[in-house]
Parts: structure tokens; sequence; C-alpha cells
């Protein structure tokens, strides 16, 4: 017998039933290919050239008019690096992200703790309740928080007509309006985000920590938010990143007063058609980006051990 | 006479080079209306030659043939065969009546003949009215039933069978068994049947192949591969066994079927009678079956005897296992038990046995000589 | 949990006082769905409360606004294009990613994903800047290539969890029964999967008709989709007309989910 190991090692078998089903399917190699290509073409039109011609584009330099002329500079990226303007639209944005990941968590917790227990018969009811508003329009949620928040919204009439205020507060056309939007924007996604990542999770832990006798506090802090932690920071991240890129919500309830980068990159092309400064924008955007989702995965590993 | 269905030469299967071959140059002739088992532990490649047979997967070298064509590189839809999964594979969207008539749809077989045929398919295996329900519906049992009826159907070249019992529980299993077997010979449909449950294929098996690392250790009817195995490896998988050094003292005379009678020394304890293939000499190993040996606490005059100390005995209701300690070596015997005291450790036995029931293995070393 | 307690608790406040914490977040999360309805019903000529009564109004206008009529047919074009297309793409290239052994399998299935992780506002400038001398800006091609990349996580997605849990031996036995390839797909894998296919299929199609950035930079000025007609008419006007509208979005919205929450579940599909 002719074999390229070594001796005394034992030869390696595939596993019976599972693995033995997959080689079977080798016989068909280019037929599965094949299955793939349509696929990743696809990709390639909507999805890798776009991207690629912008990044290319960020290295040119913008005319007035809208004229590009076409060249190979860094001087879309010094602009943004060096004006205090950009700077601070960057912070705002960075400083949004943190503040609606952190509200959004806080209101998220309780929902994804009590779905994550819940026994009731109604449970996925109420967790298909919870997840059911990522799939209506941004547009409109966004818009429902203007009626809400507005000048003469729910909240302003109510406590106006109350007698509490005199003056109607100012909500929306500024960072708070955005603020609220986003937080009840992203909840959905903290939710799923949580639910998945409580898997360690489980009522007997509670109840074993109980019957040790931790208080109800103890449980909750030395046992239930430690391994709720994973999802907790998993959610955070996610509505972070959600939110430095999102642009309807800025827009609408920032009502041209709230700048970020999102709203910045639409001005820059549709306002001033400097359409390379626009890709170097989002180019700053990508890495920014890159950049977190590198030091979430550093951090999980950390906790995962 | 009969004839040869199925006929397997120097078949190979490497998954990748440098691994070692799943099976290996693998060779059975399968006689028509045969039911054959291929008995083994798992990795053994049991289930990759089933599946070379179906066509499910390329053999690396060798070939199949089938009522003399050779089938080789068939495609696996151009075989005409029936297969029965482990897992059952019952179409899941589809009910009972729409599974049992798959077959015969891709055969195009007139509407009427189906639907006459699969009547006739669920009527064999006892579930004629079930031919509305949903497959998901029905116990694991009767899901395996329809199985069989979706691979019989079609009058299959041959019907494989892959584990097919490893799913039901222990009861079901022996009904099962012969529900199998007694369908299939009625049909007379040719059968390969993958197991690693040494009983199932005693029971049911016209030939047991006995399989270990991609080979054939032994093929033979269900009493040769118990009552004369080829290997240590087959010895010690079918049944319980125990094994002894022996050195031939001399060919004491014939035996019948090749077989001589000997007289061996075993493990220095002195001079035996024994049986095994004519023409053996110098070292080999010895197999007794436990139950073949007599336990008795005092010296039966009428045979030799060892003298030995009881070890261990463990009580299962039916049987008693006692381990007698001979010298450095533990004998393990099965008994019956019967109402009276059990022997107890420490206590002396003898052991005795008669020589036809102590067998010579003809092949030494774990491995056939290749 | 179900098991009685050893002991008897005395009376814990906690437990109705969390009850109520989270139906409040329950009210908050669907505050801005809620208050839509409301408005939609209420006679106000401007957007104040409190409501002073009910009307229809807003939903009979609909019909004459012309914005919105050709925005509607705009998006349900694109939408039933966008996900007729990937679930060519998608279902196929599913099928190969669970069934083929290969080696860049593990980067493949990521690359089929990420578009998911890329800022819609960053993709869509992408497109904006390489459809503009392609001719493609304000077309229905336009907009529907920008969808596609934004759609086949979802169907990829759902495909894969479908085949996931299928038993592969269903499809050997079908092709030692004699079914050819295209047979043992048609037959058996596709109904199989199908959950998986239904699911991505109808969030591709809320996801495309909903989609408004990608829309609003490829095709504002030429060819407004829903999205973007409404992102306009919000910004400008303070009318309940829009909220009608909105009402019917978020029905259409409710369809998908229940048909999701039903086929294979939402959590499942939207993990």
């Amino acid at each position: 017998m002719t074999t390229l190991q070594a001796p005394g090692q034992t030869p390696l078998r595939p596993a019976e039933a599972g693995e033995l089903e997959k080689a079977t399917e080798k016989r068909n190699r280019r037929a599965y290919l094949a299955l793939l290509i349509p696929g990743l073409l696809g990709l390639l039109v909507s999805f890798v050239f776009p991207l690629a011609y912008m990044v290319r584009m960020s290295f040119n330099r913008g005319a007035p008019d809208g004229v590009i002329e076409e060249t190979f500079t860094f001087d879309t990226y010094i602009q943004p690096l060096t004006d205090p303007y950009y700077w601070k639209v960057t912070l705002d944005t960075f400083q949004m992200g943190v503040t609606v990941g952190v509200l959004c968590v806080l209101v998220s917790y309780p929902v994804a703790l009590f779905l994550a227990r819940s026994q009731s018969k109604y449970r996925s009811l109420l967790l298909a309740i919870a997840i059911a508003p990522l799939l209506t329009s941004a547009v409109v949620r966004t818009y429902g928080w203007m009626v809400i928040l507005g000048t003469n919204g729910l909240v302003n009439s109510s406590l106006t007509g109350l007698g509490i205020i005199d003056t109607p507060l100012k909500l929306t056309n500024n960072m708070t309006g955005v603020t609220i939007g986003l937080v009840e924007i992203f909840m959905p996604y903290a939710i799923l985000a949580m639910i998945s990542g409580f898997g360690r999770l489980s009522p007997q832990l509670e109840e074993a920590a109980g019957s040790l006798g931790a208080s109800k506090f103890n449980v909750f802090t030395r046992v239930t938010l430690p391994l709720s932690l994973p999802g907790i920071l998993t959610a955070f991240l996610l509505v972070f990143v959600l939110s430095i890129s999102t642009f309807i919500t800025p827009r609408l309830l920032g009502g041209g007063s709230v700048q970020v980068l999102a709203t910045e990159i639409y001005d820059q092309t549709t306002g001033l058609l400097n359409w390379p400064f626009a890709a170097a924008l989002s180019v700053i955007l990508l890495v920014l980006f890159g950049l977190i989702i590198a030091v979430y995965q550093r951090l999980t590993r950390k906790i995962g051990g | 006479m009969s004839q040869t269905k199925l006929s397997i030469v120097d078949l190979t299967k490497r998954y990748a080079a440098g691994l070692e071959p799943a099976v290996d140059r693998l060779n059975m002739q399968v006689e028509e209306g045969h039911l054959v088992a291929l008995l083994g532990p798992s990795g053994c490649g049991k289930t990759t030659t089933l599946r070379m047979v179906a066509g499910l997967m390329d053999p690396t070298a060798g070939s199949i043939t089938v009522d003399g064509k050779e089938i080789t590189h068939t495609p696996v839809n151009k075989r005409g065969m029936g297969m029965v999964f482990q897992s059952y594979a019952l179409f899941p969207h589809m009910n009972v009546e729409q599974n049992v008539a798959f077959g015969l749809q891709m055969r195009q077989t007139p509407k009427a003949e189906q639907k006459k045929r699969v009547a006739a398919a669920l009527d064999m295996v006892q579930l004629g009215h079930l031919g509305k329900r949903q497959t998901r519906e029905l116990s694991g049992g009767q899901q395996q039933r329809i199985a069989l009826a979706r691979a019989l159907v079609v009058e299959p070249t041959l019907l494989l069978l892959d584990e097919p019992l490893s799913n039901l529980d222990a009861k079901l299993r022996e009904t099962m068994r012969t529900e199998i077997r007694s369908i299939q010979q009625r049909t007379r449909a040719t059968t390969l049947f993958v197991t690693h449950d040494q009983d199932e294929a005693l029971d049911m098996a016209d030939r047991i192949a006995v399989m270990n690392g991609g080979l054939i250790e032994q093929f033979g009817s269900p009493t040769e591969v118990y009552e004369r195995p080829r290997t240590h490896f087959v010895a010690n998988f079918i049944g319980q066994a125990n094994f002894l050094q022996a050195t031939v003292v001399s060919e004491v005379g014939p035996a019948g079927a090749g077989e001589s009678h000997y007289k061996v020394d075993i493990e220095g304890l002195g001079g035996f009678g024994a049986v095994g293939s004519a023409g053996l000499s110098g070292s080999h190993e010895l197999v007794i079956r436990p139950h073949r040996l007599k336990v008795t606490v005092a010296n039966a005059a009428d045979r030799d005897a060892i003298k030995g100390t009881i070890e261990r005995v463990s009580y299962t209701g039916d049987a008693l296992s006692v381990a007698v300690k001979v010298g450095g070596k533990t004998f393990n015997t099965q008994l019956l038990t019967s109402s009276g005291d059990l022997p107890r450790p420490g206590d002396t036995a003898y052991l005795s046995w008669s020589p036809e029931d102590a067998y010579i293995l003809p092949v030494n070393g774990k491995g056939p000589a290749s | 949990m179900n098991e009685a307690p050893l002991f008897k608790p005395r009376f814990n406040a906690a437990k109705p006082a969390f009850g109520i914490l989270v139906f409040l977040l329950y009210l908050f999360l669907l505050a801005p769905l809620l208050i839509v309805f409301v408005v939609s019903f209420a006679s106000n000529q401007y957007l104040s409360f409190p409501p002073e009564g009910f009307t229809l109004k807003w939903y009979g206008m609909l019909p004459q606004e012309s914005t919105f009529m050709n925005g509607m047919r705009v998006s349900l074009i694109v939408a039933v294009i966008v996900t007729v297309i990937v679930l060519a793409l998608g279902v196929p290239a599913a099928l190969a990613l669970d069934r083929y052994e290969f080696k860049a399998k593990g980067a493949v299935q990521s690359f089929f994903l990420s578009p998911l992780l890329i800022p819609s506002i960053v993709l869509a400038l992408g497109m904006v800047l390489l459809f503009g001398p392609l001719r493609l800006t304000n077309t229905y091609a336009g907009i529907i290539i920008g969808h596609v990349a934004i759609t086949i996580p979802f169907v990829i997605r759902t495909t894969l969890m479908s085949l996931a849990t299928t038993d592969t031996s269903c499809e050997a036995a079908a092709r030692i029964l004699g079914a050819d390839s295209w047979t043992v797909f048609r037959r058996v894998t596709l109904p199989i999967i199908q959950p998986g296919v239904i699911a991505g299929g109808v969030i591709a199609f809320i996801v495309s008709f909903d989609e408004a950035v990608i829309s609003l930079f490829v095709a504002e000025s030429g060819l407004p989709t829903l999205p973007v007609q409404v992102l306009r008419y919000v910004e400008n006007s303070a009318d309940a007309a829009v909220a009608a509208l909105s009402v019917i979005l978020i029905l259409i919205s409710l369809v998908v989910v229940v048909v999701v929450e039903r086929v294979m579940g939402l959590r499942k599909a939207l993990r």
C-alpha cells in the first residue's frame, strides 16, 4: 500500500455519512461552480465595480460645475483631514453613533431579556412584533417621528395642552430629534443581536444562583448581566455602525441643521457636484467602519476567551 | 442453478491522494436473489462500497458489473437500482403514494399501471391504507416501510439498504428484520445490506462480507463466518471469543471438508484437541466461544480439563458470565443460569471443551495476508 | 417557568414593574407606526393634535396625487424585477455554497453577504458615479442594478438556512430512482427549500420597494421611486396625505412580515 503518511499515524478517513454526501457531489464540480457564476457576476456589477470606481474617483480633483479632473491626487483627502469643519462633522457623526448606540442598548435590553426568558405562548408573536419594524420603510418611520416630535406634534401639543409648557420644545431639526428617531429605528436590530448573543443565558442558571442564596439584584449583576454582555456589545456595535452611516433620518429629522458624514456626502454631490470630494468622504467613512469592526473583533475574541 | 448478479472486481476508492483508500481492491460476487450483508465497524468502507455500487460515488479504480453488463461509469439515474437510506429520505413535500410513485414517474410508466403498482407495493409493506397520508405523520417503522416500497416498486436490478434499521428502537428493529427478509425473499430482489450490527447480518443475510480497513476479511454464510472465522478480526467482531495462543503438536487426522483434527499445545497448559484447515503447523491463534466452554466445580473425568480460579461473576438474568483465571490467562465463559447457588469469585473451577469447538485460525495476524 | 417554586414568594413588585417597562418600550418601538395610523384618519387640515374628527379624505386624495401614483408604479416595477433577478442569482449560488466543498467557500459566502456591511450612502455614491457615464442614471436598469447588491444577501441567507436543514439523502434517493439533475432540483430540492426561497424573495421585494438612498442618488430627478417621492413630500408639505400613503406602505410591509413569519420565522430569516 503506498501512502504518504508517516509511519504510526492513523489513516484519515472521512466520517461515514455527512462527508460522504458532500464528497459525492465532487463529480459535479463544474456544474456547481457554474451555479455560482451568475451571482458573482451580479455582485461584481452592482457592488464591486461601483465601490472600486468610487475609490478611484476619490483621487481625482473636482472642479466647479461638476467637472471632474482626471488625475491622481490626495487633495480630496487633505481638505477634510485639515479643515476643522470636517473634523467637527466626523466627530459629530462619531458622537451621534455612540449616543444612539448606548441609548438603543438601554431601551432594547429589557425587551430582549423579556423575550429571551419568556415562556409565554405569545412569545413568538411578541418577538415578531419587535423585529417586524425592520421591514417597514425608514422614511415612513422617520415621518412618524416628525409627527410625534414636530412643533405641532403629539408631544408639544400634549404638553402645551396640559399647560406644562408655553412655547413648544424644539425636538426636530436638531440632534435631539435625530437621536430619538435613530434609537427607535435601530431597536429591532439591537433586540435581534442581543437575543442571538444571549446564547449562554438560561433561566436554570439564574435559578441556580438563586438557590445558592443570591438576591435578585445579585443574580442580575453576577449572572444575568455578565452572560448577556456579548449580546450587548454586538448590539451596541451594530447600532453604532448603522447610525454613523444612515442618511434618511438625519436628513429628515435634522432638517438641514444636523451635519453628519452621510448628509455631507449627499450635499457634496447634489448641491456642490464635487464628486471626488464626496468619494473621499465615503472612503473615510468606510475606513472608519473597517477600524471599528476590527477593534470589535479583537474585543469579542478577548471576551470569548 | 444460481447465477451471478453482481460482480465487483478490484474496486478501490481513495478520497484524496495520500489518504489510505477507503475501499481497497475489493472483490465480491453476489448471486441472484441473495441478500448480502456488508458488515463492519464505522469507517471500514462498507458505506463507500454501497455508494459506488449505487453510482452515488465514482470509484478510483476497479469495475462493477451487473447482469453481465459493466456499469462502473453509468450515471446513477440510469442504473435502475432501489435504495433505502438510513434517514429513509422520504420526500417531505409528497404524500405516501407520491413518494412511492416517484420512480415510476421517472420511468414514464402509464398512469393506470403506476396506480396499480403503487397500491401493490404499499400492500406488500402492509400500508395500503396510508397512501394519502403525509410522510411526517408516520412512525419511524412506517416511514421505513414506505422507503422500502418506494425502492422495490421500480423492480430494481439491485436493492441497496444503507443501515436501514439503525434509527428504529430495539423492539421494532427485530420485527423489521423479519419483515425485510421475508419481503426480500418473496420479491427475490438481490440485495446489498450495509450494517454494523452482527445480529442483523447473521439473522438476515445469505452471505456476509465482513469488512475492515477497506478490505473484505471474510465472505461467507452466517455459519461460516461465525463457526469458521478466517481472521482474528472476524472472530472478534462477530460474537464473543477467547483467543488463545496454540502451537500445533501434530495433525491427528482428517475432520472432513478440508479440515483436520489437531493436537495443539495451548498457552503452555498442555495438549488439547482442536480443529482447523488441513496442513497447518507452527504457532496459531485459537478461538473458543465463551458459551462453548464448560465450567464445572468438580473435575469431569470424561474430558481434559484445566483447573482455574473464578475471578469474576456477572449475572444478567438469562446468562451468567464467569471469568476463570488459569495461570496468567483469563477465560471468559458464558452459562445459562439455573436455580441454585451462583459460583463465587475465588472458587475453584474446571474448564473443558470439546475439540470441535476449538478452532485454529488459518490466518495469523490482524488482517489477511496480502 | 412552570415548575412550582419551593417557597411561596412574597409579593414581588419587581415583576409587574418590569412588565410595565417592557410594555412602554414596545409602545416606544411602535410609536411612529401607530401615530401615522391616527393622523391618517384625522380631519385636521394641517398636522396638529389632538385629532379633530374622523375622515377618509386623505386616502381619497391618494389616487389623484400623480407623484405618488407614479412613484408607486416605479417602485413596484423595480421591486418585482429585482426580486426575480436576485432569486435567479441567489438561489443557485446558495445551492452551490451548501452542496459543494471548495477552498474559498467561506470567503465566497462572506462576499455574498458583504453588501449588508457597506453603508448604503457609500454604495449609492459609487453607483451614481459609475452609472453617470454609462447613461444608467434615471433608468430602471440603474435602480435595479443598484438594488440587486443590497437584496442578494437576504436571498442567499434564507436559502442557505433552508438548505442546511434539508436531508441530502432525498436528492440521492431521487437520482437513484431515475431523476436527472434538473428533475432533482425541480421536483425535490426546490420544493424542500421553498420556505427559504419565498422568505428571501419577499424580503428582497420589500427591501427594494422601501429602499430610498440608492434610488435617491441614482434616479431622483428622472425616475423617482415611491420612497423618494415620500421623502420629498415630507420635506416640503405638512398635510396628512402622506400619512395615508404611509399606512398603505406599512400594510404592505405587514403582509411581508406575515409571509416570512409563517414560512420560516422572522428571527431566523433576519438574523
